[in-house]
């Protein structure tokens, strides 16, 4: 909350930077799904995945 | 963030390269030499020696073994990364102005100038790693690339196929087997191409361009991922391994800051977030313009070689590290 307020980011921009970011993430997944899954993020989506 | 500054070169810095390991940062420039130095302290460590003109460009290959320049003298030089030594000189027509190792290092493509009744052309030469003083005389592949002559290129991942940059800001994929461009984004900058640096897996780069902006390409399929616009011509970016940034360097030259007594100079690398095009700080330091900037593999420390002759290393310090300017989203590498 604090560290909401501090800041004058609006929440329209965060939702905008999260969209960047998520459209960022899911190009450089889909790239390197196709190099063979080597040197792949450690990211939670991913590990959820490999369990799968 | 203190930086080291590099004294050895006499005159401005063409282009700059970490080793694969990150130990070591070689640089070229038009006093004809290339310096070797140590990156965590800023010692030279040697000198290789023999260009008889402007290096233009340098690469080093990934097991640091061999080096290779390109120079006005209209030589590609192959040289033992250990000794200095340079043990096998190719000659051209023409300059050499770029000049790139494959990911294995087994080949070296170069691009020689446009000049005197000589079209600008690309060579693709094979490495004999075993014995470095034998190298094959001519190319294994040979092409003019139609249009608009190239100023910068690399290999990507797709075989024989390597993306360049050009004058007229055309970034293309070319077949080096059979000189077919097989696929191109004529607008992708409105002035020359400066600079092409790839990423660590080689699924993207980034250029720059004397249009002021620098762009984020994917080595695929050539689509534009992100712009970056500037207020300055830009000669070079690179990006920065483990962070979500890019460095952009370039300025214009000012005749009225030639007779400064200050110890840092105007021109500023910039950096930028590679997600949300924004600007996000910048590093003071050089006398002139900024021609080549490259960052460490590892992501810890960059450096940049300028028009004033000097290079400077910056190692980052925890801050940068530490900092989200932009909240705590994840952003792959």
């Amino acid at each position: 909350e604090d560290a909401a307020e501090e800041s004058n980011v609006s929440a329209e921009l965060i939702a905008h930077r999260k969209r960047l970011v998520d459209e960022w993430n899911a190009w450089r997944l889909l790239r390197r799904k196709e190099l063979g899954g080597a040197d792949r993020p450690q990211s939670t989506d991913e590990s959820k995945e490999e369990i799968e | 963030m203190r930086p080291i500054l590099l004294q050895g070169h006499e005159r401005s810095l063409t282009q700059i390269k970490f080793n694969a390991d990150g130990d070591l940062l070689f640089s070229c420039s038009k006093d004809n030499v290339i310096n070797v130095w140590f990156s965590h302290n800023g010692e030279r460590l040697g000198t290789y020696e023999g260009h008889n003109g402007a290096v233009w460009t340098v690469d080093v290959d990934p097991e640091s073994k061999f080096l290779v320049s390109g120079s006005a003298d209209n030589q590609l030089r192959l040289w033992q990364v250990a000794t200095g030594k340079c043990l096998y000189t190719w000659e051209f027509p023409t300059a050499v102005k770029r000049v790139a190792f494959n990911e294995e290092g087994t080949q070296v493509v170069c691009i020689t100038e446009q000049r005197m009744g000589h079209q600008c052309a690309i060579r693709v030469f094979d490495i004999n790693a075993e014995d470095g003083a034998k190298q094959s005389k001519e190319p294994r592949y040979m092409f003019n690339p139609i249009g608009s002559k190239a100023t910068v290129c690399a290999f990507t991942l797709q075989p024989n196929i390597i993306i360049t940059g050009h004058e007229s800001g055309k970034v293309a994929l070319f077949n080096v087997k059979s000189g077919e461009e097989v696929e191109n984004n004529e607008r992708a900058h409105s002035e020359v191409v400066t600079d092409l640096q790839l990423s660590k897996d080689r699924t993207y780069c980034i250029t720059s361009s004397k249009d002021k902006a620098a762009r984020i390409h994917d080595t695929k399929n050539l689509m534009v991922i992100k712009t970056f616009n500037t207020e300055t011509p830009l000669n070079s970016a690179a990006l920065a391994p483990n962070r979500p940034y890019v460095l952009l360097g370039g300025g214009q030259e000012a005749m009225s800051v030639t007779t400064t007594s200050l110890r840092q100079g105007k021109f500023e690398t910039r950096f930028w977030h590679k997600v949300f095009e924004e600007e996000v700080g910048r590093v003071k330091g050089h006398f002139g313009p900024i021609n080549t900037i490259a960052v460490h593999p590892a992501g810890t420390c960059y450096a940049s070689g300028g028009e004033d002759g000097f290079v400077r290393v910056h190692h980052f310090d925890d801050t940068y590290f530490k900092a989200k300017p932009y909240g705590d989203l994840e952003i792959f590498d």
